[in-house]
């Protein structure tokens, strides 16, 4: 049945001495060899072992060659060819996948007379396949090592030999020394190699046996090679639970044997090593005694209780290795190899609290790795701001989402029922920064801000003034303005910027307002300089550093740049600016490099976009409505004129709160709107994986124009249906609750007007009713009485400050009025619309009284603030598409269109 | 993946033309049950399990009948029978009616693959009936054969004279029991026990060998045991919903085996490697969810959908992302840890964070490139963390795991959860 070998075995074994497994002379051929495995860890392995893989097979692919840094490796169909060719081997590699591994065997035991070694590194190989390699391997004389194991490595000879143990630097592990290893597990043959260096052992032979229910080459055989081995003074074994292996190896130099998965004997299935299963009498505890037994110890080794002989340790913990070999060794008279190369306590290369004070034995201090990966960590620190993965976005947003149950919408996690609370200037720095920011960011985005939208004498100004005269929607006019708004025209903000983070991020500035900051840290090169400071004092810098400091806000940017003497231009302040408010969210990760180096564009556009939003005639050089420029940027918010430039006039408190609540509700409605699709195909088609060729100010023109009288103008339907009840009722103040009107009286009233409209319809067989805006919800229906949270929200919200809406008030009564005339068979919900349409008529409603503001104004009012909300939302698109996205992402493939005839 | 009982066994026998008791299933009509015991003179009642279930005589749980009256009281008593033996516990549904086998002899016959002589081996006996490791063992012959031959006449004839066998059994097991062995060898079996046959006489007083009681196990790395078309539920008890969904992503790249350790648990480890997992597991005990074996150098995509799964199982329980694995030969460090950074921040995408502490421990290939990319995911979504390389030792880096996870349950979660921004709740869940 079996070839007769060496030893007194009952099975065939042909190797002698573990100098025999992996030798200088051994001669390998790799099955499978431009496989995924393969062609990654043969080239290390074909280098380190001085080139030892003579061909390998891949069917169909001969001509191939694999590439290793010591040359190529000839590809043949098949074993035959190779040998054809004049190629000579004694070893077979088999990487070939399980159910082709048998075969693959055969094919290597058949063709070629001189094979002495197979090394299988497949795993998953069936039992029944197993059993039948075994038998060929033992009717022929062959070695077989494996399956499922990483194969064999040589330290003196530095020989590889299938598999990848040492990985991909062989020489970092495999140091030579008086040690071999024999382990269940391919990983742990290296990382026990590992763990013996840095204890001062080096290594001879290391045999990754596999852990299926044939090991081929196993422990009896690998006792007999040690002890005919004079290199190996020692050995350690790391064994499972499962087979008999161990028990039957007679050892007579010093072992340290690893055994472990006592817990196995929990389980009902193997996990991790197929044969590693236990409750027989080849569990981890039986193994534990059989060693016991050859050491003639009465239990384990631990550093705490050293139990050991001359003849070797058993140890249930890889750690405790090292100290159980070198305990074992002295009592053998014999010393590490070489001086210990380090120790193997806790060393985090990386570490992070998350903002937490830890308790002191969790608060590990990071340490610097060993080389090379010190380096490397090093390399990788400098390295600022996220990375995203890139990836297809269309359809898809890592800035917004809506949430599908609740219909709220929120960007970058805030809800916009939490972002309808915040001003304007927060939500700038939510949609771009991905936090709300601090007081201190809210100061420095007013004056920035501020001191954008004054465009008098802009060319964008003139440009949207032009288009609105044509009769073009506010959407349209102010996409002309941000197309005369290039990418040329920030150019030279966004380049500062990009500076600023190269120099500041090496001084390891952790806080952009930190005080005690020193500037001189950052050196100021020509080259800096130049870009930072003119000739003469530029006003519109001027402007913005005394805003700065009239506020009393806080930049180490703003401090560096006024430190150095100079006159700053106004690209640097805003520069500056920009940086202090990203510093932060940089350095957490939260946003990239890229983000950080676009903000002086976006300050720029959402200017442009306010600015423009004002007809021509409201701006003059020194102010913007009738305010002074320097006014707005040294102590206006931005919510404030932003308001006031939609109304022509100076709102109330509550108006202002009102006006708050609508852009922050108007936000985002995630990234299936027509406006962020817009957006988002103007990133994708300018190709974001090349991000500088990104224009932002057309990707803005792509949110413009994907709004319309549809999208973002209807906010109209329910200012006109309210103005309509309400025109004629002499209304003054729609704020006040006592206005005197019965809204109940009137709901009742339309109600019953809306019946007999409908049944009018229905007679003359018209199933197109038009329906009551703001009113009833394809999501927020069914039950008895129905609410849309949004709604909800706002009243409470309002109802908590006191403030009080009539149109809001009425639009409950006409739910009510429309279910008691049986006009709806439940009380409908009042829609976020609704809620719109109220916020809007009640700060419009002076003004349109007063004959100041015509319907028509009305309803470029409600667009406009649409486009106010939804400038910043579609910018935290644009912005996540281009670090996110890839080229042309939004298209749709030909089969999924259709042809309409 | 066991199947016992005659059940499915006698389906199976018949593909070798294997003599088989007369079995009725638990949808059998009273007529057949009747039937039956008239031919035979008494049934035997035994439940069916899912899975392999032992000992169930010994536990009471095989009940025998000469009437149907007492047929169906035992049917009654046994349909949902409740067995415990050592760690496993079953419980059955429905139960099968074997016709009884007069016999004076029984035999005990299986085949398995031993790693003493590291061949398929017989294991044969004409004392069977009864526990194999009672017996004395010069009454029991194991040997080994060959596979490429398959177990021979010879074998069966040799071992039997071997153990001193009645002589009017020989030959009649000769005959039979090599039939067994295709059964084996050709549909993926790691073990088949019979136990017992019973010799029974025909009018002649010849005897033949009839199969009473069956166990069988299943390689499940070998396609050929679907040749069988078991139906799929027999070894669906198996498996946890969890495990079967990373079952499903099982392929020869990549190991992803999986097991539920405790459900209640708190430290979530995606072990790589089989060694790891035995060290991590064992030191873990019962704070480890499950015990698992990544390794393989799984591809970017399997590994994500793996994460992505474990993640949406346990995450939302878990103090710790504890992921270990020891200094890797061939896998990517790089690409393990971004699918799986990618993964958790998915997560926390698509259900919202979770307080969570994030332990690495981990050596190989592209090692530091990984790293990093763990640390911007930590860093971007507000988690505390400590990321070791191999130069700590795996059991020093699995304590501090579980010191973490100490300090988790001792108020971090909470500290945590409010850093967050989370309720009170959130934190609770653990």
């Amino acid at each position: 049945m079996y070839k007769e070998g060496v030893g007194d075995f009952k099975y065939y074994v042909g190797i002698s001495s573990l100098s025999q497994i992996a030798t200088r002379d051994d001669r390998v051929c790799v099955l499978n060899i431009l496989g995924g495995e393969s062609s990654e860890v043969t080239p290390v392995g074909h280098a380190w072992s001085g080139g030892n893989v003579v061909f390998g097979t891949s069917p169909g692919r001969r001509g191939q060659v694999l590439e290793t840094p010591i040359g190529h490796v000839p590809v043949y169909n098949s074993v035959r060819e190779g040998l054809a060719d004049g190629h000579r081997f004694n070893c077979g590699v088999v990487y070939l996948p399980p159910s082709a591994a048998r075969d693959g065997v055969a094919e290597l035991i058949r063709v070629n007379p001189d094979l002495k070694k197979v090394f299988i590194i497949t795993e998953k190989i069936a039992v029944h396949d197993a059993r039948e390699i075994r038998a060929m391997g033992q009717s022929n004389g062959i070695d077989i090592f494996g399956a499922n194991c990483l194969g064999v490595a040589d330290a003196w000879n530095q020989v590889r030999i299938g598999g990848a143990l040492g990985g991909d630097s062989p020489g970092d592990t495999l140091r030579r020394g008086s040690i071999a290893i024999l382990s269940n597990s391919g990983g742990f043959t290296t990382t026990i190699a590992q763990y013996l260096r840095m204890a001062g052992w080096g290594t001879t032979t290391l045999v990754s046996s596999g852990k299926d229910v044939y090991i081929h080459y196993a422990a009896p055989e690998f006792a007999f090679a040690l002890a005919n081995d004079a290199r190996s003074k020692a050995a350690v074994l790391y064994c499972e639970p499962g087979g008999f292996y161990e028990r039957d190896a007679e050892f007579n130099k010093p072992v340290v044997a690893c055994v472990v998965g006592r817990w196995k004997a929990k389980l009902t299935r193997a996990v991790g090593h197929a044969g590693a299963m236990a409750g027989g009498s080849d569990d981890a505890a039986a193994k534990e005694r059989w060693f016991m037994d050859k050491f003639e110890v009465d239990g384990l080794f631990t550093p705490e209780k050293p139990v050991f002989s001359a003849k070797g340790a058993v140890v249930t913990n890889i750690a405790h290795i090292p100290a159980a070999l070198t305990a074992v060794m002295r009592a053998n008279a014999t010393l590490p190899d070489f001086e210990p190369e380090g120790t193997m306590e806790l060393k985090p290369w990386f570490g992070g609290n998350g903002g937490l004070a830890l308790p002191a034995s969790l608060e590990l201090p990071v340490v610097t790795a060993p080389a090379p990966y010190g380096a490397q960590i090093a390399a990788l620190s400098q390295q600022v701001g996220a990375v995203f993965p890139r990836q297809a976005m269309k359809d898809a947003s890592g800035a917004s989402q809506m949430d599908p149950a609740t219909q709220v919408s929120s960007l970058h996690g805030l809800s916009m029922l939490d972002a309808a609370q915040n001003p304007l200037e927060a939500n700038f720095s939510l949609a771009l920064l991905h936090e709300s920011g601090g007081e201190n960011d809210r100061k420095l985005v007013n004056v920035a801000l501020g001191a954008a939208l004054a465009l008098y004498g802009d060319p964008a100004l003139a440009a949207a003034e032009a288009a609105r005269e044509a009769g073009n929607a506010p959407n349209s006019v102010l996409a002309a303005a941000v197309s005369v708004y290039g990418p040329r025209r920030s150019e030279a903000a966004q380049r500062i910027a990009h500076e600023l983070v190269e120099r500041f991020a090496p001084t390891g500035l952790k806080d952009a307002l930190d005080e005690r900051f020193d500037t001189d840290a950052v050196r100021l090169d020509p080259d800096l300089a130049a870009l930072l400071y003119r000739d003469e004092p530029d006003p519109l810098a001027e402007r913005m550093l005394a805003g700065i400091d009239e506020r009393g806000a806080r930049s180490v940017f703003v401090r560096h740049l006024r430190s150095q003497g100079g006159n700053p231009s106004a690209d640097a302040v805003l520069a500056a600016i920009t940086t202090t408010l990203a510093w932060g969210p940089l350095m957490r990760k939260r946003i990239s490099r890229l983000t950080a180096d676009s903000l002086p564009a976006w300050v720029r556009l959402f200017g442009t976009l306010l600015g423009a939003s004002v007809p021509a005639g409201q701006h003059d050089a020194d102010s913007f409505c009738g305010i002074p420029i320097a006014e707005i940027v040294a102590s206006r918010s931005i919510t404030e004129i932003a308001c006031i430039a939609l109304l022509g006039s100076t709102p109330k408190p509550a108006d202002l709160s009102a006006f708050q609540n609508l852009v922050g509700m108007l936000l985002t409605n995630g990234p299936g709107t027509i406006s962020a699709q817009g957006a988002k195909g103007a990133v994708s088609a300018d190709g974001p994986e090349s991000p500088e060729r990104v224009q932002l100010n057309k990707a803005m023109a792509g949110f413009l124009t994907h709004t319309g009288y549809a999208h973002g103008g209807n906010g109209f339907e329910g200012v006109s249906f309210l103005l309509r009840q309400f025109g004629d009722s002499g209304l003054s103040d729609p704020g006040d609750p006592a206005h005197g009107l019965d809204l109940e009286a009137m709901a009742l009233s339309y109600a019953d007007e809306y019946a007999q409209y409908k049944s009018e319809r229905k007679a003359q067989g018209s199933l197109d009713v038009h329906k009551i805006p703001g009113i009833n919800h394809p999501v927020f229906k069914d039950k008895p009485v129905n609410h849309d949270p949004r709604e909800v929200f706002i009243a409470r919200l309002a109802e908590k400050r006191g403030e009080y809406n009539v149109f809001h008030a009425f639009y409950r009564e006409v739910v009510q009025a429309l279910f008691q005339r049986g006009v709806s068979r439940n009380v409908y919900c009042v829609n976020v619309d609704a809620v719109i349409a109220a916020l809007l008529l009640k700060i419009t409603w002076q003004p349109w009284r007063r004959g100041e503001m015509p319907a028509e104004a009305l309803e470029t009012a409600a667009f406009t603030v649409f486009l106010y909300a939804r400038m910043l939302g579609c910018a935290a698109e644009i912005d996540d598409h281009l670090n996110r996205g890839r080229n042309m992402d939004t298209r749709s493939a030909a089969s999924r269109c259709r042809f309409v005839a | 993946m066991q199947i016992t009982g005659m059940l499915q066994g006698a389906r199976l026998l018949e593909f070798v033309d294997f003599p088989t008791a007369e079995v009725l299933g638990p949808d059998a009509t009273e007529e057949a049950i009747k039937s039956l015991i008239e031919r035979h003179g008494a049934v035997f009642v035994k439940p069916v399990f899912k899975g392999g279930v032992g000992k169930k005589g010994k536990s009471g749980l095989i009940g025998r009948a000469t009437d149907l009256k007492t047929a169906l009281a035992e049917k009654e008593r046994l349909y949902f029978a409740e067995h415990r033996h050592g760690n496993q516990y079953a419980k059955a549904n429905g139960v099968t009616f074997e016709g009884a086998v007069p016999a004076t002899h029984e035999v005990y016959f299986s085949i398995t693959d031993s790693t003493q002589f590291r061949a398929p081996t017989m294991t044969l006996t004409h004392c069977g009936g009864v526990d194999i490791e009672e017996l004395d063992p010069k009454l029991v012959a194991q040997v080994p054969f060959d596979p490429l031959t398959g177990l021979k006449a010879f074998v069966v004839a040799n071992a039997l004279a071997d153990i001193g066998a009645p002589k009017e059994v020989i030959s009649p097991l000769v005959q039979q029991l090599p039939k067994l062995w295709e059964l084996f060898h050709d549909f993926g079996m790691t073990t088949l026990e019979l136990n017992p046959i019973r010799m029974r006489p025909d009018r002649r007083g010849r005897l033949t060998p009839v199969a009473c009681d069956f166990k069988g196990g299943f390689d499940r790395d070998d396609p050929r045991w679907h040749r069988l078309k078991l139906p799929p539920h027999l070894f669906a008890a198996d498996y946890s919903d969890f495990e079967q969904e990373i079952n499903q992503l099982r392929t020869h790249q990549g190991q992803s085996d999986v097991y539920v350790i405790n459900d209640q648990g708190t430290i979530l480890a995606p072990t790589f490697g089989g060694g790891a997992n035995s060290l991590v597991t064992e030191m873990l005990g019962d704070d480890a969810i499950i015990s698992s074996d990544f390794g393989g150098n799984p591809p970017y995509e399997k590994m994500k959908s793996v994460a992505s799964i474990c993640f949406k199982h346990w995450l939302r329980q878990s103090n710790v992302l504890f992921i270990i694995g020891g200094k890797s030969n061939n896998t990517d460090i790089f690409e393990t840890f971004r699918a799986m950074a990618d993964a958790l921040r998915e997560h926390f995408s698509e259900h919202g964070p979770t307080p969570l502490y994030v332990v690495v421990g981990r050596g190989g290939p592209n090692l530091v490139r990984g790293m990093g990319v763990v640390r911007d995911t930590c860093e971007a979504l507000g988690l505390p963390y400590r990321l070791f390389g191999f130069d700590s030792a795996m059991s020093e880096v699995v304590d501090h795991a579980r010191e973490v996870n100490e300090w988790m349950k001792a108020g971090g979660r909470e500290a945590i959860a409010a850093r967050l921004g989370l309720t009170s709740e959130a934190a609770r869940v653990a």
